[in-house]
């Protein structure tokens, strides 16, 4: 792993793609890196791809947006389309395992990926609204450039306010961010 | 003296629109009147949070032509105030900005360009710039900085006013929808800790003592009878404005004294283009960048000065020419050959320009 990265989610509105890169970006700066993120939207309120372009650097980072992706992350059927341009040949491809026939159509088997079962995990064992927190786990551990404890604290951040009112929620994000890092221990190296 | 928001130099990590906010705060400012509109909306949501917590007031009008109107009654009364808005909002605004123009008032406006004509996307774009240097029925007599990062975002803003209330010509600040909804480090400042002082604001009705006999009346004309009146008036804030712009302008040059091919480029472009540069100086292209800083009034010495051992020049922006059109009158007579990629409404990489330079 380099000293810097690349990283462009992509899923649903809803999904927590924004809350991912916030929170990746926030324990980067904390971390002593440049960080970088920018979001992706549409006029609409609700619905359609969020896309969400993070930058990790241990150098000044310049222009927010970038041609090709270190990591691409997809968690939805369009997401998967929509994120496509910024696959390049040495892009690691995180996606749900729901969506492997949709990747294998516009992939094949050749490209470097990773699929998770985040969705079913989420939705059988933990609640539905820690989906994006396994994702934030997997990612951390492919990345492997920033130390947990720097993760932890900016899940605080973004979440306390939350935890605060039910001290429930904060076993079940670390919870699912545990099995996010235990998922990615079986990925690729980046 | 309201009190002051930040103390000593804070590091911190936000979105573009919550820089410009807190840099508002920081120069003084103590009123901001607005109109929701995408990219832009936060600043006006990080300024109503923090804006009771330091006395500071904020008037959500019906729509930006009063939004703008209302900056020049606060700017009338003497108060240190702004606004911002973005396409849509920027092109109803212009009938206030013209109107301050006229009557020389010192309005902040900050922009944060989105795609258009029209509607078109809430995203990014730079196609604002026409717009925002000469939307109104006149001369473009104003001020126009283009920031490329979060710092500029905050030095910029506090800039904005002071440049306003010493000059006397409506000054903007002209960001862009990737710059509102980045987050990236920034380094907020009080700007009097800087050794900064901020240009007194002072109000232009109201006024105390009997008008016509203990001083003189206050007539901030935007109406006159003869051609020869009008002739007079803009003659004058014409001078003004030639004569301020050596003291205004501003630009950044990289890389520039051998460049054999200058790239020219404004606001976050300039960032993807100075990382052009880098890469195509490492495959052995003697590259060069220009990025004017104050787009009105426009570097035009420095460029011309600047340009002068370049072989090619490349304009690089999110618009289909408008940067270009600026760098084209300030280049008038100079025989150099001049391509440009120009991509409206769109972001540009450092790839693409890298590409596009070794194409040519």
């Amino acid at each position: 792993m380099g000293v810097s990265l690349k990283i462009a989610l992509a899923g649903e509105g809803g999904q927590g793609v924004q809350s991912v890169a916030e929170i990746i970006s926030e324990a980067a700066y904390t971390a002593g890196y440049q960080a970088l993120y920018i979001p992706n939207f549409g006029v609409e309120q609700r619905g359609g791809v969020s896309l969400a372009f993070v930058q990790i650097s241990r150098e000044q980072i310049g222009a927010p947006k970038f041609m090709l992706a270190d990591v691409v992350v997809a968690l939805s059927h369009r997401a998967v389309d929509r994120s496509r341009q910024y696959v390049g040949p040495e892009t690691l491809l995180i996606y749900d395992e729901s969506l492997r026939d949709e990747v294998r159509s516009l992939y094949g088997t050749e490209q470097k990926q990773l699929a998770i079962p985040a969705l079913v995990v989420a939705q059988q064992e933990m609640h539905p609204r820690v989906f994006n927190v396994i994702i934030l786990g997997v990612l951390m551990q492919v990345a492997d450039l920033l130390e947990r404890s720097h993760v932890e604290r900016a899940l605080e951040r973004r979440l306390g306010h939350k935890f605060a009112q039910d001290p429930s929620l904060r076993e079940l994000n670390y919870r699912a961010l545990e099995r996010g890092y235990q998922m990615g221990k079986g990925g690729v190296a980046v | 003296m309201v009190t002051k928001p930040i103390k000593g130099e804070q590091r911190s990590f936000m979105t573009g629109n919550e820089v410009i906010a807190w840099a508002a705060l920081a120069a003084g400012c103590e009123f901001m009147y607005g109109y929701p509109i995408t990219p832009q909306n936060e600043i006006m949501h990080y300024w109503t949070r923090l804006a009771p917590k330091y006395e500071r007031g904020f008037l959500q009008t019906e729509d930006e032509i009063s939004a703008g109107f209302t900056t020049i009654g606060g700017v009338l009364a003497g108060k240190r105030v702004f606004t911002a808005t973005a396409g849509p909002g920027n092109v109803l605004m212009q009938e206030a900005m013209a109107m301050a123009e006229m009557m020389r008032l010192p309005t902040v406006v900050v922009v944060t360009q989105r795609g258009g004509p029209s509607t078109a996307t809430v995203i990014y774009s730079q196609q604002e710039l026409n717009l925002t240097s000469f939307g109104g029925n006149g001369e473009g007599l104003r001020i126009v900085y283009s920031p490329a990062s979060h710092d500029d975002l905050f030095s910029y803003t506090i800039k904005a006013f002071n440049s306003a209330w010493k000059y006397r010509f409506p000054t903007f600040v002209l960001g862009d929808g990737y710059q509102s909804k980045m987050r990236a480090p920034v380094t907020l400042y009080d700007p009097e800790e800087r050794g900064l002082t901020m240009e007194p604001c002072y109000p232009m009705v109201g006024l105390p003592g009997l008008p016509g006999e203990e001083r003189e009346p206050a007539h901030l004309r935007n109406t006159y009878n003869l051609e020869e009146e009008l002739f007079a008036i803009l003659s004058d804030s014409i001078k003004d404005y030639e004569s301020m712009t050596p003291e205004v302008v501003e630009w950044e040059a990289t890389a520039i004294d051998d460049a054999e091919l200058l790239i020219i480029a404004h606001g976050i472009v300039s960032r993807a283009a100075r990382a052009a540069v880098q890469v195509l100086r490492e495959e052995g292209l003697k590259a060069g960048l220009f990025r004017p800083i104050t787009l009105r009034p426009f570097p035009v010495a420095e460029l011309r000065r600047l340009t002068g051992q370049a072989r090619r020049l490349i304009v690089v922006e999110s618009a289909y020419g408008q940067l270009e059109k600026m760098v084209k009158t300030a280049l008038y007579g100079l025989k150099i050959p001049l391509r440009s990629y120009l991509r409206p409404g769109m972001g540009i990489t450092p790839e693409e320009i890298v590409q596009f330079a070794k194409e040519l």
